[in-house]
């Protein structure tokens, strides 16, 4: 299937990502080309095999272990915070969450 | 004369015949010497590597055990945390970032003695096949000069290949320590999934990215994996399979093995003489006194579309977390938090990133998430069934590690498909978690470097390390890159 470019602007606002409009059109053309070869896949699939039967890579060696929960101190908050573009005491900070009534969120 | 190997650097500091402090020194000689024109480094930490070389000197003077890899200067691709330090993992959007604490893997790697001396180039978040992503710096192929490394990562393998340093580490999701190690002419192993802890490295598709090594030979490489392989609670994947010694076995040569070919790798698709090389490859094994069966493992063919939705998909959910509340890069004058989350990904992320990222969201979207994410995820579940049984008539399997040797830098930039499709013969085993090593096997009509990747069964890495020495004490190959000699 072919994507256009409303819908490459779709998807980009859901994943949060603002590309130009001349993106738009390079990133449509190539996701396009992209889509089609993936779309050679649909001959291979039956469609039989659930989801949870058709595991990701990670379970082929059966080691994805669960392990009991402990608490442990981190004593890494400071050097968290230093990578932080803007914290106040213990808390980082960031533009006002609360919407706006016309905000755009 | 050759460089000397990682191995004997160890064992001669160890013995007090060679200090650590000018071993280290001596590669930051190296690297002033040639990475000008190489480019694999990002930065260099040369105050720390020297006084960690001066502290396992003064260990070994004082008659302390020194571990297997003492002294040995060690490249850290860009996206292993070593705390304190800068990692970028080739992004603008982790300008500036410090790793809070260590990699388990480059824990491992200093608890053996290692020095790492600094970090490489590497594509923006492993998601290319030529280092030309990296928003940082250009990498180039030591073999000549205008030829992409590989990728993703590029850095490691130039790294090695330049005589800059014996060992590198890496990481593979796709191809990403194979392909680049078959470029530059050196040892890649991406071990199998679960292997080495994954704690400290920035992840891109959780369910396939693996650390491995990059070295000069196999002796090497197996040395470093045996260092960094075993169990990390801080890692859930992380297995409890007992780790071997990779390197007791590793003579014993493979006499009798069976190794298979895979009927439906069409060496016609070979670019140049690819085929040529692969053919000589196998006849190497055959020399080697390996029994040579063709297997069929018809979904191979579907790896890198597989591959490319599985990976992605996780990519998207993955890098939601730079977003420019906590690290990285923050947009300027953000008035809201969306604004401030839309802001920071498109002024941090490069073009390559946010293809890849679009592609997973319209994966996993509403409406397509069946079609392409689940499609994916039940032919990769088919195809590792294949993989076992083709397991079953062989113990080994063999492919050529790329489809050609290493392409111009700029060659494939505009054109992602023709990039992805470089990975066409390491994106199965990845899908498939199981071990891959790229071994050099000779050079093509250019004079650049080929390839021979060997697969095992899950957690049989010792099996293909065996296999993969035998093959290089068989056609002596030499990392010996003009430009840099």
């Amino acid at each position: 299937m072919s994507l256009g470019v409303e819908e490459v602007r779709r998807i980009a606002e859901l994943a949060r990502l603002r590309i130009s409009a001349r993106e738009e059109t390079t990133f449509a053309s190539q996701l396009s080309e992209i889509v089609d070869y993936i779309d050679q896949l649909r001959e291979f699939d039956d469609g039989t095999a659930s989801l949870e039967e058709a595991e990701v890579a990670s379970d082929a060696t059966d080691n994805d272990l669960p392990r009991p929960t402990d608490l442990e101190d981190s004593a890494l908050l400071d050097q968290f915070l230093d990578n932080a573009p803007a914290s106040l005491d213990r808390f980082l900070l960031v533009p006002q969450v609360k919407a706006t009534p016309g905000g755009d969120d | 004369m050759q460089p000397t190997t990682a191995e004997e650097l160890a064992a001669t500091i160890r013995s007090g015949e060679r200090n650590a402090v000018d071993t280290v020194d001596a590669a930051f000689a190296r690297i002033d010497e040639v990475d000008g024109s190489v480019g694999a480094f990002l930065e260099l930490w040369r105050d720390e590597a020297t006084e960690r070389a001066a502290e396992i000197d003064s260990r070994r003077d004082e008659g302390l055990h020194l571990g297997p890899l003492a002294g040995v200067p060690t490249a850290l691709k860009d996206n292993l945390s070593l705390a304190g330090h800068e990692l970028n993992c080739g992004s603008r959007i982790l300008a500036g970032y410090r790793a809070p604490y260590t990699a388990g893997a480059v824990e491992r790697l200093v608890a053996a003695d290692a020095v790492p001396i600094g970090r490489v180039n590497m594509d923006e978040f492993a998601m290319g096949s030529s280092c030309e992503n990296s928003a940082l710096a250009t990498t180039r192929n030591p073999w000549n000069l205008a030829m992409a490394p590989g990728g993703s990562s590029g850095g490691s393998a130039a790294a090695v290949a330049a005589a800059e340093v014996p060992l590198a580490l890496g990481s593979d999701t796709g191809g990403s320590i194979r392909q680049p190690a078959a470029f530059c002419g050196v040892v890649g192993v991406k071990p199998t999934y679960g292997r080495v802890s994954r704690y400290g490295l920035v992840a891109f598709a959780s369910s396939l990215d693996q650390i491995g090594p990059l070295g000069r030979n196999v002796r090497d490489a197996a040395l470093a994996l045996g260092a960094i392989a075993g169990p990390d609670a801080r890692d859930s994947t992380c297995s409890e399979e007992p780790v071997c010694d990779f390197l007791k076995p590793i003579e014993d040569g493979i006499e009798g093995l069976k190794v298979g070919t895979i009927r439906e790798v069409r060496t016609s698709a070979l670019e140049g003489d690819a085929a040529r090389g692969f053919e000589q490859a196998l006849e190497a094994l055959a020399r080697c006194g390996a029994e040579l069966v063709e297997v069929s493992v018809p979904l191979i063919e579907t790896a890198v579309a597989t591959y490319y939705v599985l990976a992605n998909s996780e990519a998207s959910a993955n890098l939601a977390r730079f977003d420019g509340s906590r690290y990285g890069h923050r947009a300027a004058n953000a008035r809201s938090l969306g604004e401030m989350y839309t802001g920071s990904r498109s002024e941090g992320f490069g073009p390559e990133v946010k293809r890849r990222i679009i592609l997973g969201t319209f994966a996993l979207s509403s409406g397509y998430y069946d079609a392409y994410y689940g499609r994916a995820a039940r032919i990769a579940g088919a195809l590792r069934q294949q993989f076992a049984e083709a397991f079953e008539q062989a113990e080994l399997l063999v492919t050529p590690t790329s489809p050609s040797g290493a392409f111009k830098l700029g060659e494939r930039v505009d054109d992602p498909l023709a990039m992805y499709l470089s990975d066409v013969f390491t994106t199965p085993t990845s899908l498939a978690g199981i071990p891959g090593i790229s071994v050099p096997c000779g050079l093509d009509s250019r004079g650049l470097p080929l390839g021979l990747q060997i697969l095992a069964r899950p957690f049989a890495d010792a099996t293909a390390l065996r296999a993969a020495r035998a093959f290089e004490r068989e056609t002596g190959f030499e990392c010996r890159p003009e430009p840099v000699q």
